[in-house]
C-alpha cells in the first residue's frame, strides 16, 4: 500500500469503530451511574426506588409489552403470509414497487396520516357517514383513540412490515427457493407446506436479527407512541421522556431506562424460548409425511390482509397530501370544499426552517455515514480488518430511551450538548449500520477481477476504487445513501435530547406541534417530512439509470466522429 | 404402474417463439425415454410442464396422462411424478434421515424410521441417518436425493440431467443405481450426454421434434 502503512490503516479503522461505539458506551454509563444513585449532583435520589413506587410505571411497562409483543408478532405473521401468498404470483411485483415508499415515509408522518384516516373525525368515518353511520358530527365513542393501544399497533405493523419484507427478500435468493419449492411439490406438499417446511426454517435465521430490531423499536418506540398512543396509560419510553425533562425525576428517569433495557433483553430471551420451542414442534410435524391441502383460502386471506396495509398506508399518505391543501373540510364531508396554497405558503417559517436543518443534517450525516463504511468496507475487503456485521446493530438493538438519556447527560457534563454537530454525530450512530449492511453486500459480491484488470493496466489503488469500484457499486451506494436520507429525517429522538431545543428538525417540530396546532400544518409538515426521503429514493433510482444511458449515449460510435477520424 | 402419455403438446415463449409443436409421446413403465437436443430448446421447460410448475410466462397446451388419469389440470402436489434436478437439492435443515422421511407418505413413525434405515442400507448408506448432508459426498448425495424422490412413491420419474454435476466414476456409478431403483417406473431423462441413457431407451431429439 502506498499511501498509509498498514499499521496506520489499522488504526484508522479503530478510530472508526471507536467513534461508533463512544456514544454507545459513554450512553450506557450515562444512563447506568444516574440510575444507581452514583452522580447525585446530576440526578439526586435513588432511580429504582422512585420509578417502582410511580403509579405509572406498571401500567406503562404492561402497555407496552402488550404493544411492542403483539405488534411484532403481527409484524413476523404479515411478512410470512405475505411471502406465502403472494411471491411468486403477478402481485408480487406491484407489492415490491409499492413497499419502498411505504419504508421511505418517516414513522411520524405515517402515524399523522392513520390519525386522518382512523380518527373519529377521520376519511375513514367520513365515508360512512351520514349514510350508512347517521352521524352527522364525528363520533364521542370510535376505535381510536383507542385505550388498549390498537393504534399503536396498527401504525408499528403498517411501518415496520415492509422492512422485515424487505430483509426477507434479501435473503430468499440464497435459499433457492423455487428449486426447493418445485421439488417439495413433485413430493406431494401442497404450496403452505412448501413454505412452511421448506422455507421458513431456513429463512428465519436469515431474518431473527431483524426481527430483534423491531422488536426492541417497538417496546421503545416515542414518536409515534406520542402520536398514536392512548397517553394513559402511555408506553414506558413515553413516560421516561416526560420524566427525564423534569430535573427532580433524572435519576427516576435513568432506572426506568435501564428497565426498559432489562425488558428488551428479557424479551429478546422469551423470543429465543419461543423460537426453540416452534422448532422442536416443527422439526417433529416435519416427519409426519402429511402433504397438505390447498390453499385457496389461507391465500385469499393473506391476500386480503397484505390488501389491507398497502391500502391504509397509501391512503394514510394520500390525505396527509389533501389536508395539506384543504381550506375549508366540514364533517361528515369526504373531500375538501376549497382548496388552497395557503397552508404552505403563508407558514413558511414554519416549515422552511426545519426543514432545511433536517436536509443539512441528512446530507452531512449521509455523506459521513458513506465515507465510513467505504473506508471499513475497504478495510475489509483487503482483510486489514475482521469482518465485525454483529457490531454495527449494537445501537438498534439498544432501547433508544437507554442509550439516549445517557448520551444527553455526558453531552451535558461535557459541555456539547445543542451543538449541530452533536446531534449529527448522534444521527451518524443510527444511519451508518443501515448504510454498512447495505453496501457489504454489494461490496463483498464485487468480483476482485475488475481491480485486477485495472490494476494490470498500470492504474494504482486509488485510481481503481475512483473510476472502477466505485461506479460499479453506483447502484448500491445510491440505495444506501437514499436509506440514510430516510433514516436521519426520521430521527426523533436523538434530535430533541441532542439538540437541546436549538435545532427543531420536521420530525421534532412534527410530534411537538400536534394537538396544538392547526392540522392543515401538521400535513404540510407531514408531507415535507415524507417528501424528502422519497425524493431521496427516486434520484437514487434514476441517477444509476441516467449516468448508464448518458455513458452509452457518449460512447455509442457516432457517424459524425466517425467522419472525423 | 401406468404409462405415461403426453398428447399435443405445446410451448410458446413470451416473445412468440415455439419451444414444442403438437409433441406426443408415450412412455411405458420400465422405459426410459431421452430427451436430447441443443440448449435452450425446451427441454427442461418440458418436464416443467410435466411436473406443473412450468414459468407462468411461457404458453402451453396439451395434455399429459398417467394411464387412465388425466394430470394436466392436477397442481404439481397432487400428479405423484418424481423429479430429479440437475443439484440435489437436499434440504440443509435436515439431517439425511430426515430428508428421506420427508419424502415419505403415511406409516407409523417406527416404520417410517425402519423403511429409511432398510432403504439407505440397501444404498450402500447405513448408518447416515443424523449425517448432516453437508458432510456427504456427491456420489452420496446424490442417491440420498434420488432414494427421496423414490420413497414419495412417484409413478413416473422425470430426470432433469441428474448425472452431469458428477465427476466419470461416480457417474457411472449413480446411472446404474438410478435405473436399477427405477426399473419399474415410466422414466423421462433430459441429457446432453449420450453415455447417460441405458441401451434400450428411446431416445427423443426436441430439435427435431420441433
Amino acid at each position: 500500500m502506498s499511501v498509509t502503512s498498514r499499521w496506520g490503516q489499522r488504526v484508522l479503522a479503530l478510530c472508526l469503530i471507536g467513534l461508533f461505539l463512544l456514544p454507545v458506551i459513554l450512553g450506557l454509563g450515562g444512563t447506568l451511574l444516574p440510575a444507581v444513585g452514583l452522580t447525585p449532583e446530576l440526578a439526586p435520589g435513588n432511580g429504582f426506588a422512585r420509578i417502582l413506587a410511580d403509579p405509572r410505571f406498571l401500567p406503562a411497562l404492561t402497555f407496552s409489552v402488550f404493544t411492542g409483543i403483539v405488534s411484532t408478532v403481527l409484524i413476523l405473521a404479515m411478512t410470512l403470509l405475505t411471502l406465502v401468498c403472494v411471491h411468486g404470483t403477478r402481485w408480487w411485483s406491484w407489492m415490491s414497487a409499492l413497499m419502498p415508499p411505504v419504508l421511505a415515509v418517516p414513522h411520524a408522518a405515517l402515524a399523522i396520516g392513520l390519525i386522518f384516516l382512523l380518527a373519529p373525525s377521520g376519511e375513514l368515518v367520513r365515508l360512512i357517514s351520514p349514510a350508512l353511520s347517521g352521524w352527522e358530527r364525528p363520533p364521542q365513542s370510535w376505535v381510536v383513540p383507542d385505550s388498549v393501544g390498537w393504534s399503536l399497533i396498527i401504525g408499528l405493523v403498517i411501518k415496520e412490515t415492509p422492512f422485515l419484507l424487505l430483509a426477507a427478500v434479501s435473503q430468499l435468493s440464497a435459499l433457492n427457493v423455487s428449486a426447493s419449492l418445485r421439488i417439495g411439490r413433485t413430493l406431494g406438499y401442497a404450496p403452505a407446506r412448501c413454505w412452511s417446511r421448506l422455507i421458513l426454517p431456513r429463512l428465519y435465521p436469515r431474518i431473527r436479527l431483524t426481527l430483534m430490531i423491531i422488536l426492541a423499536f417497538n417496546l421503545t418506540v416515542v414518536d409515534m407512541a406520542i402520536l398514536l398512543g392512548p397517553g394513559n396509560p402511555p408506553t414506558l419510553a413515553v413516560l421516561l421522556m416526560s420524566l427525564v425533562n423534569d430535573p427532580g425525576s433524572r435519576a427516576a428517569a435513568s432506572a426506568g431506562a435501564v428497565l426498559l433495557g432489562v425488558l428488551v433483553a428479557v424479551c429478546f430471551f422469551g423470543m429465543m424460548a419461543v423460537e426453540c420451542v416452534v422448532a422442536r414442534v416443527a422439526a417433529r410435524r416435519r416427519q409426519s409425511g402429511e402433504r397438505g391441502h390447498g390453499m385457496k383460502l389461507f391465500r385469499r386471506l393473506g391476500m386480503g390482509a397484505v390488501v389491507m396495509i398497502l391500502i391504509a398506508s397509501m391512503s394514510s399518505l394520500l390525505l396527509l397530501l389533501i389536508w395539506s391543501f384543504t381550506r375549508r373540510w366540514r364533517f361528515p364531508d369526504a373531500l375538501p370544499s376549497q382548496w388552497t396554497l395557503a397552508n404552505w405558503t403563508s407558514r413558511g417559517d414554519m416549515l422552511l426552517q426545519p426543514a432545511m436543518t433536517t436536509l443539512g443534517i441528512a446530507v452531512t450525516v449521509t455523506v459521513l455515514s458513506l465515507l465510513a463504511a467505504i473506508i471499513w468496507l475497504e478495510f475489509e475487503r483487503r482483510a486489514i480488518v475482521p469482518r465485525l456485521d454483529g457490531i454495527w446493530f449494537v445501537p438498534l438493538l439498544i432501547p433508544q430511551v437507554s442509550l439516549l438519556f445517557g448520551w444527553q447527560a455526558v453531552a451535558l457534563w461535557a459541555g456539547i450538548d445543542g451543538q449541530w454537530w452533536s446531534v449529527v454525530y448522534t444521527h451518524w450512530l443510527y444511519t451508518l449500520p443501515y448504510v454498512i449492511l447495505i453496501l457489504a453486500v454489494a461490496w463483498r459480491e464485487l468480483a476482485p477481477q475488475w481491480g485486477h484488470a485495472a490494476q494490470v493496466l498500470g492504474a494504482g489503488y486509488w485510481r481503481v476504487l475512483w473510476h472502477i469500484r466505485l461506479p460499479l457499486l453506483r447502484r448500491p451506494l445510491c440505495q444506501a445513501s437514499a436509506v440514510a436520507v430516510a433514516v436521519s429525517v426520521a430521527q426523533y429522538l436523538p434530535t430533541l435530547l441532542m439538540g437541546a431545543g436549538r435545532h427543531s428538525t420536521l420530525a421534532t417540530e412534527l410530534v411537538t406541534s400536534f394537538g396544538g396546532v392547526d392540522r392543515r400544518v401538521i400535513a404540510a409538515l407531514a408531507v415535507l417530512q415524507s417528501l424528502l426521503p422519497l425524493m431521496a429514493f427516486v434520484l437514487a433510482l434514476i441517477y444509476p439509470v441516467w449516468r448508464h444511458a448518458r455513458v452509452a449515449r457518449e460512447t455509442a460510435p457516432s457517424p459524425i466522429r466517425a467522419l472525423d477520424r | 404402474m401406468h404409462a405415461l402419455c403426453v398428447r399435443d403438446l405445446s410451448l410458446q415463449l413470451p416473445n412468440g417463439k415455439w419451444l414444442v409443436q403438437n409433441l406426443s409421446f408415450t412412455v411405458e413403465p420400465g422405459q426410459v425415454l431421452a430427451l436430447m437436443g441443443p440448449s435452450g430448446c425446451g427441454k427442461s421447460s418440458l418436464l416443467s410442464w410435466l411436473t406443473g410448475t412450468i414459468d407462468a410466462k411461457l404458453c402451453a397446451s396439451g395434455e399429459v396422462w398417467l394411464g387412465p388419469r388425466e394430470l394436466t389440470c392436477l397442481p404439481a402436489e397432487k400428479r405423484r411424478l418424481g423429479l430429479m434436478l440437475q443439484q440435489d437439492y437436499l434440504f440443509p435443515h435436515m439431517s439425511v434421515g430426515d430428508n428421506l422421511r420427508f419424502g415419505l407418505r403415511g406409516g407409523s413413525r417406527e416404520e417410517r424410521d425402519q423403511r429409511v434405515s432398510q432403504t439407505l442400507a440397501e444404498a450402500s448408506l447405513a448408518g447416515m441417518e443424523n449425517r448432516d448432508p453437508a458432510t456427504l459426498s456427491g456420489g452420496q448425495r446424490a442417491r440420498v436425493s434420488l432414494i427421496r424422490t423414490l420413497l414419495s412413491d412417484p409413478c413416473a420419474l422425470l430426470l432433469d440431467e441428474p448425472f452431469s454435476g458428477l465427476d466419470a466414476t461416480l457417474r457411472e456409478q449413480i446411472r446404474q443405481f438410478t435405473w436399477s431403483s427405477a426399473k419399474q417406473l415410466p422414466v423421462v431423462l433430459v441429457t446432453h450426454d449420450e453415455a447417460d441413457i441405458p441401451p434400450q431407451a428411446d431416445i427423443l431429439n426436441l430439435g427435431d421434434a420441433s
